[in-house]
């Protein structure tokens, strides 16, 4: 019969009190896990659906071309560029891509040349897309559309906010653009990160990003959204904590003879100590266990109800393992922490005058 | 040498002075007392006499102010708070008036308690000849004081010390639970030679014991 085993009837024998103590703890996990596991859950499906769109590298003119947003020229991979980096044994499977702005009717359009149309959300079939904006104005499927002189027949419609886009074959819409790229796809024979530096010590003028230098992009920009928002969580976790202290305290207050006789019988000032932290940290850890398993029954049920918005995601990916290793130990050493200060207390108990405490 | 050998416990010029406002209070002032191995000794006196004080010092619970406490030989005043307490665990056994059992543990769990590698048949046995057989698996609050105060008794033999210190082990009992307890306690002494040393108010259960001693303003007369 350990000294130790006393903390798991003590916290047995207020159930109420300790119910209570853990729920706080409980809410805390809860809302830390369920909000940092959506934005991670948001980052990783980001990471993949980026990923799974390029080959292993990204190839674009160093100047920062490669977004709908640009429209300098000079951002265009020129095409003597790009034969160079074709002619390059190191990669293969090369895709060229090609965004710009093009007069339509008196305002300006989206010219979007792609080989990939799996990133295109599709109302009918690929060839000639465009989106809604344009479709309301009499370019529905089946219909005639001419651009930069050239008459297409328009097989599908996509949404795009208010914007005129237009999505072409690569090979169609290329020529329209002097030949020139926005970027280029490839997938790589060796390492990527050694290929990449190949590439950019070739071909002047490029700069060549690999999944991982796609991710980091990524996870800069969620970072500091998940610590915003795991901060706000973290509060409700706090608070939680220090009901911690408050209770232990009482608790300790209440046992102070019992505190005394067990050092009459032979426990030391440490062995006490111990067992009020390891109370303290049965609470944390029960109580960030339950949240855990709360949080992800929350995040399971978002996932069922989201999933036709925001696509295949998995539960997994909104837990990782860190996450839940982290709330859990955190849970635990903030309550140990907690427990300090009432376990010291108790340590410090004069024995003779402990006793005497009714 | 010889002599000391024998003596479990020796008390040498034992002062406790405590502090209350402007007052000193002399708890103990200068005790000489030696507690013979296999002796059962009570204490009496008035209340503030000094008597739960002697016993607390004795059972390294409390520290003298000055002199010196010898257990088994062995002084006292130097030992760290770790090997106080290892001393309490192994050397001395307590019982109080209060009975002072975990609520949460079974009579079995509370006798197991203080053991390091717990022994569950010793604890049972001590239990059922503490006459409490099937009694092993009840809380304390299914039991009488009676039996409250044996589990108690059990609780302090278990480590077999070599002396138990009892204060005021009838004071929440009757007549007859009281006469039970220092039955108890006496066969202890006399079958197998335990030294016990009782603090009591009650004459009658000082009467089981082979030596009183009377306590007056913190010293033995």
């Amino acid at each position: 019969m350990g000294i130790n085993s006393l903390s798991f009837k003590n916290l047995r024998r207020r159930k109420l009190r300790s119910i209570l103590t853990m729920l706080g703890v409980v809410i805390g996990v809860t809302a830390l896990v369920v909000l940092v596991g959506l934005t991670t859950g948001m980052t990783n499906y980001m990471k993949e659906s980026t990923t799974n769109m390029m080959g292993d590298v990204m190839i674009m003119n160093s100047t920062g071309g490669g977004t709908i947003m640009t429209q300098s020229g000079s951002s265009f991979l020129s095409p003597e560029a790009v034969d160079e980096i074709k002619n390059m044994p190191q990669l293969y499977n090369i895709k060229q891509e090609v965004q710009f702005l093009t007069e339509f009717n008196g305002t300006s359009i989206y010219v979007i040349g792609t080989s990939d149309w799996s990133q295109v959300d599709i109302n009918g079939s690929t060839g000639v897309v465009v989106s809604t904006t344009l479709a309301d104005m009499g370019y529905n499927i089946g219909n005639k559309i001419t651009i930069e002189g050239q008459e297409f027949t328009v097989t599908g419609t996509f949404s795009e906010g208010a914007m005129g886009v237009v999505v072409l074959d690569s090979d169609k819409a290329l020529p329209m653009n002097d030949n020139k790229s926005t970027s280029l796809t490839a997938n790589t024979r060796g390492d990527p990160e050694v290929i990449k530096d190949e590439v950019e010590n070739t071909v002047e003028g490029i700069t060549v990003s690999t999944k991982s230098d796609m991710s980091k992009q990524i996870d800069d920009m969620m970072s500091g959204l998940t610590l915003f928002i795991g901060g706000i969580a973290s509060i409700a976790l706090l608070v939680g904590v220090i009901s911690i202290i408050n209770i232990m305290l009482v608790n300790v207050t209440e046992r102070t003879r019992e505190i005394g006789v067990l050092k009459a019988i032979g426990f030391t000032s440490r062995e006490v100590l111990g067992s009020i932290l390891l109370e303290a940290a049965l609470i944390g850890f029960i109580g960030g266990l339950i949240g855990l398993i709360v949080a992800a029954i929350l995040l399971q049920l978002a996932i069922m109800i989201f999933s036709s918005q925001i696509g295949d995601i998995q539960l997994a990916q909104m837990l990782p393992v860190w996450l839940i290793a982290g709330v859990l130990g955190g849970a635990t050493g903030l309550s140990v922490l907690a427990g300090l200060y009432p376990a010291w207390r108790a340590s410090r108990l004069n024995v003779v005058e402990a006793l005497r405490n009714e | 040498m010889n002599d000391q050998n024998n003596n479990v416990l020796e008390f040498k010029d034992v002062w406790k002075i405590y502090q209350m406002g402007d007052e000193k209070i002399n708890a103990l002032a200068g005790v000489n007392l030696n507690i013979r191995d296999g002796s059962f000794t009570s204490i009496m006196g008035p209340s503030g006499s000094g008597k739960s004080t002697l016993l607390h010092v004795g059972g390294i619970l409390d520290m003298p102010t000055r002199g010196n406490l010898l257990l088994n030989g062995k002084d006292t005043s130097t030992l760290s708070g770790k090997e106080q307490a290892t001393f309490r665990r192994n050397e001395i056994g307590f019982v109080f008036q209060r009975f002072n059992l975990m609520p949460q543990l079974s009579a079995l769990e509370n006798v197991l308690l203080p053991m390091i590698k717990p022994d569950l048949e010793k604890a049972k046995e001590l239990l059922d000849k503490m006459g409490l057989e099937g009694k092993h698996n009840k809380r304390p609050s299914q039991l009488s004081g009676g039996e409250q105060q044996r589990v108690s008794i059990a609780r302090a033999l278990i480590n077999n010390p070599s002396l138990i210190l009892a204060d005021e082990p009838t004071g929440e009992l009757d007549t007859k639970n009281a006469e039970v307890i220092m039955g108890i306690l006496q066969d202890l002494n006399k079958k197998e030679g335990v030294t016990i040393i009782i603090v009591t108010h009650n004459p009658l259960a000082a009467e089981f014991t082979d030596e009183i001693i009377e306590m007056r303003d913190g010293n033995i007369i």
